[in-house]
């Protein structure tokens, strides 16, 4: 299987704070994976490096065997690596129709009428399509997240990288985004998805990666990192969890 | 002296509007056209500073940043300048300062030329706190879709900048309509330049400057109510259409929502 991105060596401090050190692994075409960690660990500031949100401190980020930061342009690799964030983010002077719209015309030079068939047809996907004309602030946390989820897709990514996108959503929405997700995964979606939700990485992921200290501690397939975690580490964060959840 | 001169405080203000009443109202006239053009030249200047202020610093070496390190200095400069000294002695300054160097200023455009430069350093500052009152994950998701800071800044940061300090712009504008006047210290012929003529000329200055509050007053207040009215029609229509159901993808459904309470 072909390497879409594969992340070497990345090491990210905050001032004299280490907050990943050390980081590889690589990403393969139709892959799920699931970060697990707990809070601090350094989740989200991974996948932040990875679309350069933050800019690493050593490292790299090949993307198809290239560097990401200095062998393509900046706003296609942007374009081809998705984020979907825990706020949502969605903007908040434009409806749901021209979220989806604004990045295609922007970034990608569709011309509009193109731009609105596509946006309709990922909201659509996403459950979304009747409230195209909606403002953000008049939709729920869950319907905000599948815009957000409808709107990356628009740029038609090769990987989307989701930093817990249901952690902000009242219980009863969680299950909405989630369902969206699987559905893309299902689709063959190449997915890094931050998440405290272990049934959804457990049926969901083909890979899971825990995160303490801001290293990998382990990186294994969902059935052997849930019933037999090799790390102390993971077997406490696990029983904390699950002890929580279920 | 008139054949019947006015005896009481009515009769003077009725007396000297009848008599003045042009003079009023070229005042009022190039009031309004100082303030109105200072605000949105101001508004303008404003707008660019606070863009180029939120430019990033170039990555890598410090000699790379050195260029945009200067500008940013030199802009802060000028916004400490300009806030931090009087109109009418910035007035003084330019003004007669551009003519011992030989330029001699049309009043007008000079008047023009003090209000927007003192307003853009006003604007400067509310613009940059428009733009820090949207939250960051916006830009970030502009980031993450691959939009420039141009294109950021431009589609989804500054429209929503712009509204949230639509209040203050007002504000600015307000200001200016009542500290034009002290640009009568370079003769420009506003409202409060015109009235100390006619206020001369029969030594009525309680009654003409009577008159000249209630000017002021009547501008201030429309403004303000104009501003408010233009405020409610860019929050533009809070209603939306739902498309379609599950039973039946022809309907549609007209969703209302109840005006927030104030
Ligand atoms: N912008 C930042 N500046 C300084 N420290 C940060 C910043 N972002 C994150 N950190 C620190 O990095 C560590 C990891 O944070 P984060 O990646 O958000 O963890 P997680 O997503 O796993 O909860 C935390 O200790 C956090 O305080
Ligand atoms: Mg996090």
């Amino acid at each position: 299987m072909e390497n879409i991105l594969e992340i070497r060596h990345l090491v990210k401090h905050f001032g004299d704070h280490e907050v990943l050190r050390d980081i590889s692994f690589a990403v393969q075409k139709g892959e799920v994976i699931c970060i697990i960690g707990s809070s601090g660990s350094g989740k989200s500031t991974l996948l932040r490096c990875m679309n350069f949100l933050e800019q690493p401190t050593g490292g790299e980020i090949l993307y198809h065997g290239k560097n990401a930061e200095t062998e393509w342009k900046r706003t296609l690799y942007h374009s081809k690596v998705g984020m979907v964030f825990q706020s949502f983010n969605l903007f908040g002077n434009k409806n749901v129709l021209e979220n989806c719209v604004l990045g295609q015309m922007q970034v990608l030079k569709i011309e509009r009428r193109e731009a609105e068939a596509r946006a309709v047809a990922y909201l659509e996907k996403v459950g979304m399509g009747a409230y195209r004309l909606a403002r953000p602030s008049q939709l729920s946390g869950g319907q905000k997240q599948r815009v957000a989820i409808a709107r990356a897709l628009c740029m038609e990514p090769e990987v989307l990288l989701f930093d817990e996108p249901t952690s902000a959503l009242d219980p009863e929405m969680v299950g909405e985004v989630l369902g969206v997700m699987q559905d893309l995964a299902r689709g063959g979606m190449t997915m890094l998805i931050v998440t405290h939700e272990m049934s959804f990485a457990r049926d969901v992921a083909s890979r899971v990666l825990f995160m303490d200290g801001g290293v990998i501690l382990e990186d294994a397939s969902p059935s052997t990192l849930f019933s037999h975690p090799s790390q102390p580490r993971t077997q406490e964060f696990l029983r904390r969890v699950l002890a929580r959840q279920l | 002296m008139p054949a019947n001169i006015p005896t009481t405080f009515f009769a003077w203000v009725s007396f000297l509007l009848d008599k003045y009443g042009e003079l009023f109202l070229r005042g009022t006239g190039v009031t309004m056209l100082v303030a109105l053009t200072g605000t949105v030249l101001g508004f303008l200047i404003g707008l660019l500073v606070a863009i180029v202020r939120t430019i990033p610093l170039p990555r890598g070496v410090w000699y790379r940043k050195l260029p945009m390190r200067i500008v940013f200095f030199l802009l802060n400069v000028y916004i400490e300048v300009f806030r931090g000294t009087p109109m009418i002695v910035q007035s003084m300054v330019i003004y007669y300062g551009a003519m011992q160097i030989g330029f001699r200023m049309p009043v007008l455009g000079a008047a023009i030329f003090i209000v927007s430069i003192n307003t853009g350093a006003y604007m400067a500052e509310i613009i940059r706190g428009g733009i820090i009152s949207v939250d960051v994950g916006q830009k970030e998701a502009c980031t993450a879709i691959g939009m420039t800071h141009w294109q950021a800044m431009t589609h989804v940061i500054l429209p929503q900048a712009v509204r949230n300090i639509m209040p203050s712009i007002g504000n600015e504008f307000v200001v200016n309509i009542k500290d034009s006047s002290v640009l009568n210290v370079i003769s420009v012929g506003e409202l409060f330049f015109m009235s100390k003529s006619a206020a001369g000329a029969y030594l009525r200055y309680f009654e003409v400057f009577f008159i000249t509050a209630c000017i002021y007053l009547i501008l201030t207040f429309s403004v303000t109510r104009l501003l408010r009215l233009l405020e409610k029609k860019m929050d533009g229509s809070r209603n939306y259409t739902i498309y379609g159901s599950q039973s039946d993808s022809q309907s549609s459904i007209r969703v209302q929502e109840t005006e927030e309470a104030e």
